[in-house]
């Protein structure tokens, strides 16, 4: 019967593939050697990988001075750059929790890259709440544990305290769903090794999985709860990490909007990273035939969607400022459009608002160039709208005297580069030695998909 | 029967076996299971493994214990320990300072043997209890590493009996012999230079002071025939007139001023009125931003000014018109309506300035009232026209030797002088310097004097007013007092603290000591540090005054005798000769009109080598770290400098031309500089003084030049384009208000018709159902917290008033609060990356043009009020931590390392600090500074703090600071900690006042109160209840610990429009 | 003494429709193995719903309780502090502030208890060596397991097997 509902409904996966195909076509980077392309990729990042090492090495070994930071302005690359990836990271919970509620079938090319992504963002995130401390040897001070100090705990009022639980709660979370799902891959996987290495290290990845039917039951119950808790925890996490500034009393970050407005944000970068990353690994990796235009214009229609939310966000932001008639609060938003970082903001404007509504148009839509551009157009924009918040509003706060000007030096462009870095090296490692692709899951609609395609074969006839 | 039981020990005892009888003998029957060390195996000589086991784990744990001992760290030593020593309790000695520039009398704190901190000595009728920026620091420049360590001789060091020796015999081999001093105001020292003239006929007293008031003296020579300064009494005096005079800061005994001026300006319950204050002048001064209305005058007009305000108040001079003759106009009339009340003073060294204004002071009855001519200030003596004698003297080969004490002509004299030439030409030069400067390098002994701190000596600034110099710590280096020496070479070899001693015995001992003990007298002087003998001094022979104003002084002791303070001084010259000097008045050349200054920070730069003083933000502009030319935007603009603004640190460099000297300088935009005048500060740009003083700044005293026989401020200069860029670091990059009621501001008609004028808190409505109120912040609160245990301050309160009238924006808090709690110097680099360390900071604010008009609704522009006026209105906030009782920044920290102590004190624990700077960001204050490197014991910053003798000012009871923590001000928690203590072994109460901030005690005019909350007597607690009274920010509830009160200006509203019109006269 | 044989198909509806003919002609199935989940295999085979869930949801509460415990200890009981003014001596007036992360550890202790459970129950666990009939059943086979409590019948189980859709009948190892 779902042949006959889905008679409207385009194809997911595209050539008449059997269920050997797939797990042919998804297991084939993994067991052949990697090509010149990927090699090159990792390179590039590995070098990346190297600048962020030195440059935070440097950082920890000599004082946080040499970053630009001054007694005004005490975050600004650091935590935008944070804010920048947890927000990348929720696109994979996203997909995958969120869209198997709502039993998107689509989703399932694409969950196990998206979840990936989301776990090395939220690892890179990490890396800047560690290396933003003054003395990051004591990051475990954070954590609620006895310690020697009679016994001093942490202040449960404070947002960091909260974000402690949030990102370690959402990075663990999030890597316990991933790697349940691996888990019948690597078993398929362990079963096609030829190699001594692989049987032994995909043996030991899949936990001795059989896949009898018991398993799947219980696999599946618990991929739906994990999908039950990870959905609130997904807007959990970016609402915590809006309420370190929403909960302040700094004119522009003590705002109420802040919550669902960070979520969306997150959603809508998110979202262009999943493009960013899938459009670069079906060519690498060949998986044109799973990671469909279909999967891309779906992905865009999200960011449309998102960015527009943003956009409100931003109009509102504003009315309020003027509509609540206080002094400071106007003065930081009108400071943002007309003071000394104007360009900041107006990038931001400019990529978040008015670049995603290109999509309105199924032309662009489905192009695979204009989808890549926009989306590296929306990362770019969504980390100024964190640079936005920071730094515009701290530089010029209260009382004027203290209002300064901060510039970046070059150990905090490096870190960042750096970070980017360490993303993408986790990614192609990831990319070489994991199925890319939830092909065990995938395999529950090639059936209805090969006769959704005959059919849609025959009317062109 | 009697007992002849048996017991017996087993079968063996019983039937008497061999062996057991045998081995019965022994103490143990049986061989003991003693193996330890493997007893029979060592015999063999072989370890078997369960020994072998033994030894390993013997030796393991020795060694790994050995590991564990701790390092030895040293204790203070002492075998015998001296009784007035106890470790951890400070001791207290009066002492004076002085260093040939600055006089304050001081106590100083002895932690341990260890000189940490200088306070004012609220004994003294002369400084009061007051400091100066540069007096605080003055602890820090005894510990100068760049201070030499015994006498040198030609460039090596050398012994003293050698250096005696040879100087010695350089003296007796005749020709004329030249002291030259900078003033000198100890009676001994004075008694010991005449004994070394005596000695040596030949000889010669010159007294030279870097910044001259030659004059002023001269002037006063020609109208009373005195060549000495008066003291003046800005208490008594309800308008005050300077012309370029910045007495509040620099001007001869700026200290003592600044008390005065203070208790004129503030206002109370019982005080409603307050001193008009109306300063002429080219620089934007200290003085100057503190006016009630402000002049702008290039230097030339201020003299025209002197000759116009004469001729107002019936001087019966014939006055050139001035761009600001109708002010003028109202000011002479402001003066004559204050008879008797008023005073005028003048910063200019030209002689016939001063005269006129000693006529204008005449003229309103000054003389007797606010001046007392008979009670002369002896802290400035210089006789510019000697000096010059002098050098013409040295530069024709007549000085056979020249004996310089607390001065560095080639430092700072002018360079046309040609100092340094006509110095080769000198024999013999020796020199008392406590460094290699510039002079002394010069020299071929150098024999250097005592730090202030490790002197005897005694003081006396003013006529009758004594006091004494004692040593608070054993000569750090092998040093003796210049006096010692000059004695020494007269062949005295009584040391200087019995001479002194003697000499006191002999002198004040003789008026004052009647019915007591010399013994007793003296341990009392040395307690109280000073003495007043009835406003005259005791007997000539210590009048601390060199021999030829001693003349003058005999000369005139008959008339001063039976002068009283009210009498009539000696006559004024007639009008006659007014209009002539009125023409002798210097005329302004062409170009800019340069006029240099004094910086509150580095004054003469003789401290330039203090990282504290480099490191003190200039009151005005906020700058650190080097001296510029200071310039009015409106000129900038037409020269297309760039203007800095948007918190640019970039400024134009600029070839400066003046009496043939050019220097490359950064021009700084500098609002209230009358147009078409520059300032450039002195002290600067020394090359000799030591790491922190060498290449920063340009001196500029080589562009002085001879004026009518004085040293002359001011000349006219020549600006190029621009040259280059040149990084400025300023603590505060951005200048106007924006609009915002950071500082509560009103006139004094409006505060003596509505106490709470300018100083209404803003009300929001809470709307609940039908009915609505009005709250103020403070009111609306979320939880009521007071009500919860551990919110409320059941003991103590702590907070702290700051009186914004009184505050005058001097600095010396700022450099206290240094001394006090180890606040790093971070060095030009960082204060430009805006990374000072300052726990206090005095924001400063000009008024804008923009500014939205009171009571005026029209939209406010943002981008225009970012510009200060031309000639706007300044305001000076000195901000801390505000102690919020709901502090944003206790909330967010997520280790709970700062939070609040039921005394209220808003409490940092740095080793508790993780360093996430969330805190600072949350501060509405902005008052949280991080510690971005490790500042001691780091190369990167080699100052004070990496240095073994710098470390010695540290204070013990506050933590140096590391690297990757908050820190901000604990209301100097350690001091609260020892008054409570202190409290609590006597059994009792604190008293109000007992406790002190270091901002609060240096502070000259009190304008910082520090109390408790709780004690409903407290002086805090009457300010807490001042209509005036106002907590900064206070529309976002963080309910502040610190009050400050409204500042009131003696002026009308219009005094910024009439400043404005000024302007465009100028224009 | 009993033996077990494996029946292997290729195609997830075929799976479906025969296994209860097998059962109701006897056949004993005791396990299938799937390359991917099979919706209603659990049904045919009258597998019980698991109780996963129900774990799960106890995990839920324990973490929220300790959450809350732990913040009333540290925050009220333990070691009150006057922290930005904020009524730290009063639970219930603090509440807001715990409301974050007693959810976190809410969800925490609900993913992570139910997946361990899950990796218990199923003996999925690292170093496990699986038990692999035949290597496609992960790849595109569907592998039923039946129990042989009679040998003498295997011949017969393989016929009704292989007609009943199987593409082959094989042993362990074979």
């Amino acid at each position: 019967m779902e042949v006959h509902d889905s008679k409207l409904r385009e194809p997911l996966i595209l050539g008449d593939k059997s269920l050997h195909d797939i797990t042919e076509d998804v297991c084939r980077p993994i067991e052949s050697k990697p090509n010149r392309m990927w090699w090159i990729a990792f390179i590039i990042s590995a070098c990346g990988l190297l600048w962020w090492i030195i440059s935070d090495s440097y950082t920890i070994g000599t004082g946080l001075g040499r970053w630009g930071l001054n007694k005004t302005v005490g975050w600004a690359w650091d935590i935008t750059n944070f804010v920048w990836w947890v927000g990348i990271g929720h696109a994979g919970t996203l997909i995958s929790a969120i869209l198997l509620l709502f039993r998107q079938k689509w989703r399932l090319s694409i969950n196990r890259a998206a979840e990936a992504m989301t776990i090395f963002a939220v690892i890179c995130a990490a890396t800047f709440i560690i290396s933003h401390m003054g003395r990051p040897w004591l990051v475990y001070w954070p954590i609620p544990l006895p310690n020697q100090f009679g016994s001093l705990w942490v202040n449960f009022n404070s947002p960091l305290v909260w974000d402690v639980f949030a990102i370690s709660t959402y990075f663990s979370v999030s890597l316990v769903f991933w790697y349940s799902g691996l888990i019948p891959d690597f078993a398929a996987v362990r079963d096609r090794a030829t190699t001594k290495g692989r049987k032994f290290w995909y043996g030991l990845l899949s936990f001795g999985w059989v896949g009898s039917a018991k398993n799947w039951q219980r696999f599946e119950e618990v991929s739906l709860v994990l999908a039950g808790v990870s959905t609130p925890l997904v807007l959990s996490v970016h609402t915590i990490v809006s309420m370190d500034f929403a909960t302040s009393v700094i004119p522009g970050w003590h705002t109420t909007i802040f919550p669902p407005y960070f979520v969306a944000g997150a959603i809508f970068s998110g979202f262009a990273m999943v493009q960013t990353l899938l459009i670069i690994t079906r060519k690498v990796l060949s998986l044109e035939d799973y990671i469909t235009i279909y999967h891309i214009d779906m992905m865009n229609r999200v960011i449309l969607i998102t960015g527009s939310i943003v956009g409100i966000a931003y109009i509102t932001e504003f009315f309020i400022a003027w509509y609540s008639g206080v002094e400071y609060e106007s003065y930081a938003f009108l400071n943002r459009m007309t003071g000394p970082y104007w360009w900041a903001y107006w990038s931001m404007m400019t990529c978040n608002v008015i670049t995603p509504q290109l999509f309105w148009s199924s032309k662009i839509r489905t192009s695979l160039a204009a989808t890549f551009i926009i989306s590296i157009f929306v990362n770019i924009g969504m980390w100024f709208e964190r640079f936005v918040i920071i730094v515009t509003s701290l530089h010029r706060d209260y009382l004027p005297s203290s209002w300064t000007m901060y510039s970046p030096t070059w150990v905090e462009v490096g870190i960042f580069i750096g970070s980017i870095g360490l993303f993408f090296t986790l990614f192609l490692l990831f990319a070489k030695f994991f199925p890319v692709i939830a092909f065990s899951e995938l395999k529950t609609i090639v059936k209805s998909n090969n006769l959704l395609q005959k059919r849609g074969g025959q009317h062109h006839e | 029967m009697g007992n002849n039981k048996k017991y017996w020990k087993g079968l063996a005892d019983l039937n008497n076996d061999p062996d057991f009888i045998k081995s019965a003998q022994n103490e143990f029957a049986e061989e003991l299971p003693i193996n330890f060390l493997g007893k029979d195996s060592r015999a063999e000589g072989s370890t078997p493994r369960r020994d072998f086991l033994k030894f390993l784990g013997f030796s393991v744990t020795a060694a790994s214990l050995a590991a564990c001992e701790t390092p030895v760290r040293k204790v203070i030593p002492y075998v015998i320990k001296p009784e007035d020593i106890t470790p951890g309790i400070p001791n207290w000695y009066a002492t004076s300072y002085y260093d040939g520039h600055d006089y304050a009398s001081i106590l100083v704190k002895n932690r341990d043997g260890r000189p940490i901190k200088i306070e004012g000595n609220k004994n003294s009728t002369v400084t009061r209890g007051g400091t100066s920026a540069r007096v605080q620091a003055a602890v820090l420049s005894l510990y100068d590493s760049a201070r030499i360590s015994g006498p040198i001789a030609k460039g090596s060091p050398s012994s003293w009996s050698t250096a005696d020796k040879d100087i010695a015999a350089g003296l007796a081999s005749g020709g004329n012999i030249r002291l030259l001093t900078s003033t000198i105001i100890s009676p001994s020292s004075m008694k010991a230079i005449q004994e070394f003239t005596a000695k040596y006929p030949t000889a010669k007293h010159v007294v030279y002071d870097a910044i001259s008031y030659s004059g002023m003296l001269d002037a006063n020579k020609a109208s009373f025939g005195k060549r000495v300064i008066p003291t003046y009494n800005f208490e008594k005096a309800s308008i005050i007139v300077s012309l370029g005079a910045d007495f509040l800061a620099n001007w001869i005994s700026p200290i003592e001023h600044a008390a005065q001026y203070a208790v004129t300006r503030k206002l109370g319950a019982g005080k409603k009125d307050m001193s008009r204050h109306i300063q002429i002048e080219t620089n934007l001064t200290v003085t100057g931003s503190n006016a009630d209305l402000r002049i702008p005058a290039k230097p030339s007009e201020i003299g025209q000014a002197a000759v116009s305000l004469l001729a107002a108040v019936g001087g019966g001079v014939s006055a050139k018109s001035l761009p600001f003759d109708d002010k003028l106009k109202t000011v002479a009339k402001e003066l004559l309506e204050n008879k008797g009340k008023a005073i005028v003073v003048c910063g200019s060294n030209d002689v016939n300035v001063q005269i006129l204004v000693n006529s204008i002071n005449q003229a309103l009855g000054s003389y007797g009232t606010t001046i007392n001519i008979d009670k002369p200030n002896y802290l400035k003596q210089g006789n510019d026209a000697d000096v010059v004698a002098l050098v013409n003297e040295m530069k024709s080969g007549n000085v056979q030797t020249l004996i310089m004490h607390q001065v560095n002509p080639s430092y700072t004299l002018p360079a046309a002088l040609g100092f340094d030439e006509a110095l080769k030409k000198v024999k013999l030069k020796v020199s008392f310097a406590d460094r290699a400067d510039e002079t002394a390098s010069q020299c071929d002994y150098i024999c250097p004097d005592h730090h202030i701190l490790e002197s005897w000596g005694d003081a006396m600034p003013v006529e009758g007013s004594y006091s004494l110099i004692q040593p608070v710590i054993f000569p750090l280096f092998n040093t003796r007092s210049a006096e010692e020496s000059l004695l020494k070479w007269s062949g005295n070899d009584t040391d200087y603290q019995s001479y002194v001693k003697k000499n006191w015995q002999d002198g004040i001992f003789a008026q004052k000591g009647a019915g007591s003990s010399f013994n007793d007298f003296w341990s009392k002087c040395l307690f109280d540090g000073v003495i007043d003998t009835d406003g005259k001094a005791v007997a000539a022979s210590v009048a601390p005054v060199a021999a030829e104003v001693n003349a003058d002084s005999k000369k005139t002791e008959s008339s001063a005798a039976d002068a009283s303070i009210a009498a009539a001084p000696a006559p004024v010259a007639n009008a006659q000769d007014l209009n002539a000097v009125a023409s002798n008045i210097p005329k302004a050349g062409n170009g800019y009109e340069l006029s240099l200054y004094e910086k509150t920070g580095l004054g003469n730069g003789v401290q330039a080598n203090n990282p504290w003083l480099q490191e003190l933000p200039d009151p005005i502009s906020k700058v650190t770290w080097d001296n510029y030319i200071t310039m009015n935007p409106r000129d900038m603009r037409e020269k297309g400098y760039n203007l800095m603004e948007r918190a640019d640190r970039n400024a134009t460099l600029v070839d400066v031309t003046a009496n043939g000297i050019t220097l490359a300088l950064p021009v700084y935009p500098s609002p209230g500089q009358a147009i078409g005048t520059i300032g450039i500060a002195l002290g600067y740009g020394r090359t000799k003084a030591g790491k922190a003083a060498n290449e920063v700044g340009q001196n500029v005293y080589p562009i002085t030049s001879v004026v009518n026989n004085t040293f002359s401020y001011v000349s006219s200069a020549a600006l190029s384009d621009a040259k280059g860029e040149f990084l400025i670091a300023a603590t505060q990059t951005h200048h106007t208000m924006m609009g915002r009621t950071v500082v509560h501001e009103t006139t004094l008609d409006a505060y003596q018709k509505d106490a709470k004028a300018g100083n209404h808190t803003e009300k929001f409505k809470l709307q609940l159902g039908q009915h609505h109120t009005e709250h103020t912040a403070t009111e609306l609160d979320l939880w009521a917290t007071e009500k919860y245990p551990g919110h409320d301050k059941p003991i103590h309160f702590w907070g702290m008033a700051i009186d914004l009238n009184a505050c005058i924006g001097c600095g010396a808090c700022v450099i206290s609060c240094n001394a006090e709690n180890n606040v790093p110097v971070v060095g030009k680099a960082e204060v430009a990356m805006a990374r000072d360390m300052h726990w206090i900071r005095i924001d400063r604010y000009f008024s804008s043009d923009a500014d939205p008009k009171e009571g005026s609704h029209e939209g406010k522009n943002y981008t225009e009020m970012e510009n200060p006026s031309d000639y706007p209105q300044v305001v000076f906030q000195p901000v801390m931590c505000m102690h919020c009782n709901h502090a944003p920044c206790e909330t967010v920290c997520p280790v709970a390392a700062t939070m609040h102590s039921s005394d209220g004190l808003n409490q940092m624990a740095y080793n508790r600090c993780v360093g996430t700077r969330y805190c600072a960001n949350n501060c509405p204050y902005k008052v949280r500074r991080f510690n971005w490197f490790k500042y001691s014991d780091n190369a990167e910053f080699d100052f004070n703090m990496n240095d073994d003798l710098g470390k010695m000012v540290l204070n013990p009871d506050v933590v140096v600071r590391s690297r990757g923590v908050m820190e901000k001000c604990s209301m100097c928690v350690q001091r609260i900690q020892e008054g409570k203590l202190n409290a609590k072994k006597d059994g009792r109460k604190i008293v109000d006042g007992e406790i002190q901030t270091a901002c609060a005690q240096a502070c000259p005019t009190n304008a910082i109160t520090f109390g408790d909350y709780n004690d409903k007597e407290s002086q805090l607690s009457k300010l807490n209840e001042d209509e005036r009274m106002y907590h900064l920010l206070e529309e976002i509830n963080t309910q502040p610990s610190v009050l400050y009160l409204t500042k009131v200006r003696n002026a009308e509203e219009t005094a910024t429009d009439g400043v404005a019109a000024a302007s465009k006269q100028h224009a | 003494m009993s033996k077990l044989i494996f029946g292997i198909f290729s195609d997830e509806d075929v799976l479906l429709h025969n296994i209860r003919p097998l059962k109701q002609n006897g056949v004993k199935i005791t396990n299938v193995y799937t390359p991917y989940p099979v919706h209603g295999l659990d049904k045919v085979l009258g597998l019980k719903r698991t109780r996963i869930s129900i774990c799960a949801f106890i995990y839920g509460i324990t973490g929220m309780c300790l959450a809350l415990l732990m913040m009333w200890y540290m925050m009220i009981s333990d070691w009150p502090m006057d922290v930005g003014g904020k009524p730290n001596f009063s639970f219930y007036k603090n509440l807001p502030a715990f409301i974050p992360v007693t959810f976190e550890s809410t969800v925490l202790c609900t993913a992570h208890g139910m997946v361990i459970t899950f990796f218990l129950r199923s003996k999925i666990l690292p170093g496990v060596t699986a038990f692999v009939p035949d290597k496609r059943m992960t790849d595109d086979k569907f592998v039923v397991q039946v129990e042989l409590t009679d040998l003498s019948k295997e011949a017969e189980v393989t016929a009704m097997l292989m007609q009943h859709g199987a593409t082959e009948v094989k042993e362990y190892g074979k």
